[in-house]
């Protein structure tokens, strides 16, 4: 089956999305980039850098990096701690299953946590957790 | 003919020496085709002159560890040579260069893609073709 990048970024959202301890933590559930409006709990996964490593007629395998963090407003009660060892737990050295791929490595590089304050509302704060993830896939 | 891309390069060897098969997972070649010269200059030349003793070819490989395929360490137990084709590339498949070759191997294993290294020296008479 022809690899398709876009089916690696849609597996680790649903790898997420589908686990039962993380969305008892995060219920509004795991997302490309942005939620739905109204979210109050949830995980973000963004694509911060990718990179396809060349081999002679083809792609040796795609590496990128990518932005997985657990989203809560301030006074939803959510356990950030918790939720970010989840992730931790879900994706550090997991095997991915893409179709037209084999998993090479998934692991944390970097820890990220930061409180920020609402662009609308200034008295309200979200907490972001999470981390970089590196994510190597090779085509089948 | 224009210049062509080097990432449609191909590198092939057939360990009993007849058919070469492309080796997978690879990302360059290079190929030596250095001459010695022995240096002749006499009295009155007005420069150095030489003459040129024997080519020498040999070359190296580089690419990444895959399990399918591992061709390239099973040639360095080989006691005899097999043959290797190296082509710049594959959308001018009759642009190789080949002959009989004794390879060696290296396997680089850190925490990325393990890489592979090879090198390799002629056994046999070499060939441009076509």
């Amino acid at each position: 089956m022809p690899s398709n990048s876009s089916d690696i970024d849609s597996a680790l959202v649903t790898k997420l999305g589908a686990d039962a301890a993380l969305l008892a933590l995060l219920p509004h559930g795991a997302h490309w980039d942005e939620a739905p409006p109204g979210s109050t709990r949830f995980v973000i996964v963004s694509l911060v850098d990718a990179a396809d490593e060349p081999m002679q007629g083809g792609c040796a395998y795609e590496d990128a990096l990518y932005l997985v963090k657990a989203v809560a407003l301030s006074t939803a009660g959510a356990d950030m701690k918790a939720a970010e060892a989840r992730i931790k737990a879900l994706l550090e050295d997991q095997a991915l299953v893409v179709a037209g791929y084999t998993w090479m490595t998934l692991h944390r590089e970097a820890r990220i946590r930061r409180t920020e304050v609402d662009d609308a509302d200034p008295s309200i704060r979200w907490y972001h957790r999470g981390g970089h993830y590196r994510l190597q896939m090779a085509p089948s | 003919m224009a210049i062509k891309s080097g990432r449609y390069g191909t590198v092939k060897y057939d360990p009993a020496g007849v058919t070469p098969v492309a080796l997978i997972s690879l990302n360059g070649w290079k190929l030596s085709l250095k001459t010695d010269y022995e240096d002749v200059t006499c009295f009155g030349d007005s420069n150095k002159v030489y003459v040129p003793g024997m080519r020498d070819v040999s070359g190296s490989l580089t690419g990444f560890w895959n399990s399918t395929n591992v061709v390239l360490f099973e040639a360095t137990e080989a006691a005899t040579p097999g043959k290797l084709e190296l082509a710049p590339n594959s959308g001018e498949p009759t642009f190789t260069f080949s002959g009989l070759a004794y390879l060696d191997a290296d396997i680089d294993c850190s925490l990325s893609a393990p890489k592979v290294s090879g090198s390799f020296k002629a056994a046999g008479p070499w060939v441009l073709a076509p």
